[in-house]
């Protein structure tokens, strides 16, 4: 029309983006029941996205445990309660670190592996081929690879939060000379209940979120190979923003309730 | 399936045999039109040909007739049903009839040889794994890859993954068989094998076929029925012959691959000289 101005803004752009990216999460839920009737399928998606990430996860999450077991030993020794470090690794790992940094390395290692694969097929055209084989590929490629993310991320972030609680200890018990007894009956003390239970519930957001991107990108790629490039990389832009964001969001949240 | 007859002589149809319909069809993409009044009829048994120049909107044809795209204006009918008034679920049992030849295969990467020609079966059927098997084994064997079946098809070269693909498009023993673009890149023999798959698939079984190409020569011995596009419309139609003896000048050009003539050599531009001469930068 006339006003291209206004229908181009970028204000419009991101609602119009906005509302693409929620109708393609109905249409993947709307399969993903059916989809459960194929758990093969949805099996090999967990063990490409998830079991192909654990060793990078294992590997972050104890380097990020160590630093934390450092930094938080370094400032808490100023105050004498050294002990504590127990605490501040643990609560640090399952509410934040845990989540959020397993959520940007799912973006980067198992996203772009999602919206490239996905995309090469739109190019080569195997999705078109599926929809004349009257197969949705929805059901068939996308939703598979949706849930088998969502349930991944939360198991990686288990295995971030342990690996990295074995770092912190490491650096604490045995470098820094707490006593190990403290530290655990400390840390135990600590945490409480919910304090799992919001890491979980962050985990699990940030899987929906990182999958559906993934998916997204490659579904809508622009079938050239510059434009699985550029989808590629919009998946870990956003992924990583939107993952920052709702982090925020949750946070604020469980500390008001 | 239908004992159709064989390709060649059929009778002038009834509406019966119509299988495919495409009557008085506008599309456009933005703002460029694709098709001005497009009509097509395809034939039951027999062998259907659609050529044109590049860029004449053959594929898009080819997404009409599937109800992967919608027309502007006009309608698109398959054994007598309009698709814009079908639901998916509708068009997608529609497309359980047909088959479709990608004009690069289009098979699925993470799959062999073998699973990709069961792909259609285990996805609508709930056949035992023997007979699923020995389906398989039959297509593969009829299109000359039995021994592959194990290939993944990053091992095939362009002829054998467009086999295996034809393999799978029939696996459902489709009525309607369409095939887009299926001599394109092909050596001289794997041309001849396709060509005489699409020909056996015809006589033999009775399949309708919708061949979508620009290879004048390939065309002319399989196709019953040919109508040549140009500019959104169907120029000319009738017996493969019929074009040649043609005395169109957009149908001379295409039969005979002359480079300059109705459709024009040069794409639209200003005056040759006059750029030549101009100052750098206009």
């Amino acid at each position: 029309m006339s006003a291209p101005g206004i229908t181009d803004s970028v204000p419009v752009r991101t609602l119009r983006q906005l509302g693409s990216v929620l109708l393609f999460l109905l249409q993947i839920l709307r399969q993903c029941v059916p989809a459960l009737a194929q758990p093969r399928l949805i099996v090999a998606q967990i063990y490409n996205s998830g079991a192909r990430s654990v060793i990078i996860v294992m590997l972050c999450g104890f380097f990020i445990g160590m630093v934390l077991g450092l930094q938080g030993f370094d400032l808490l020794q100023r105050f004498g309660s050294e002990d504590a470090v127990g605490i501040v690794a643990a609560l640090g790992l399952l509410k934040e670190l845990g989540p959020v940094v397993t959520a940007l390395l799912f973006a980067g290692r198992a996203g772009t592996a999602l919206t490239s694969e996905i995309g090469l097929m739109r190019v080569t055209d195997q999705l078109t081929a599926m929809e004349m084989m009257a197969v949705d590929p929805m059901r068939y490629v996308v939703a598979p690879r949706f849930l088998g993310g969502l349930i991944a991320v939360p198991l990686l972030v288990a295995i971030f939060d342990m690996v990295g609680l074995f770092g912190a200890q490491l650096v604490g018990v045995h470098m820094m000379g707490v006593d190990a007894g403290s530290f655990w009956s400390q840390t135990q003390g600590a945490v409480a209940f919910h304090d799992v239970i919001e890491g979980i519930i962050k985990s699990v957001v940030f899987g929906a979120a990182c999958s559906l991107i993934a998916v997204y990108e490659g579904y809508n790629v622009d079938p050239t190979a510059e434009g699985v490039a550029l989808a590629t990389t919009r998946t870990v832009v956003a992924s990583s923003v939107l993952t920052l964001l709702f982090d925020y969001t949750l946070t604020a949240i469980f500390l008001k309730s | 399936m239908t004992s159709a007859p064989t390709a060649g002589n059929a009778p002038a149809a009834s509406a019966d045999d119509v299988i495919v319909a495409v009557r008085d069809v506008h599309s456009s993409f933005g703002r460029r039109a694709v098709f001005q009044g497009l009509d097509i009829v395809a034939r039951r048994g027999r062998v259907t040909a659609i050529m044109g120049p590049s860029g004449t909107g053959k594929t898009t044809l080819l997404r009409l007739i599937t109800g992967q795209l919608m027309p502007d204006q006009g309608s698109v009918t398959v054994w007598g049903q309009d698709l814009a008034t079908l639901e998916d679920a509708e068009i997608y049992r529609l497309r359980q009839r047909m088959g479709m030849l990608f004009q690069n295969g289009a098979l699925l990467t993470d799959l062999d040889v073998f699973e990709n020609v069961a792909f259609p079966v285990r996805a609508h059927t709930d056949l035992p794994e023997a007979i699923i098997r020995d389906l398989v084994l039959m297509k593969l064997q009829a299109v000359g890859l039995r021994g592959a079946a194990r290939l993944m098809p990053a091992e095939l070269s362009g002829g054998m993954a467009r086999r295996v693909a034809l393999a799978r498009a029939i696996v459902m023993d489709p009525e309607l068989l369409i095939y887009d673009e299926p001599f394109v890149g092909l050596d001289p023999i794997s041309m001849g094998v396709i060509l005489r798959l699409i020909r056996e698939m015809n006589e033999a079984l009775g399949i309708t076929s919708i061949v979508v190409s620009h290879d004048v020569h390939e065309l002319g011995e399989i196709a019953d029925e040919t109508y040549l596009l140009s500019q959104g419309k169907v120029v000319a139609s009738g017996s493969p012959e019929d074009l040649q003896r043609s005395n169109l000048e957009v149908v001379k050009q295409f039969m005979n691959g002359i480079a300059d003539g109705p459709v024009p050599f040069h794409y639209p531009a200003a005056d040759y000289f006059a750029q030549l001469l101009a100052d750098p930068g206009t």
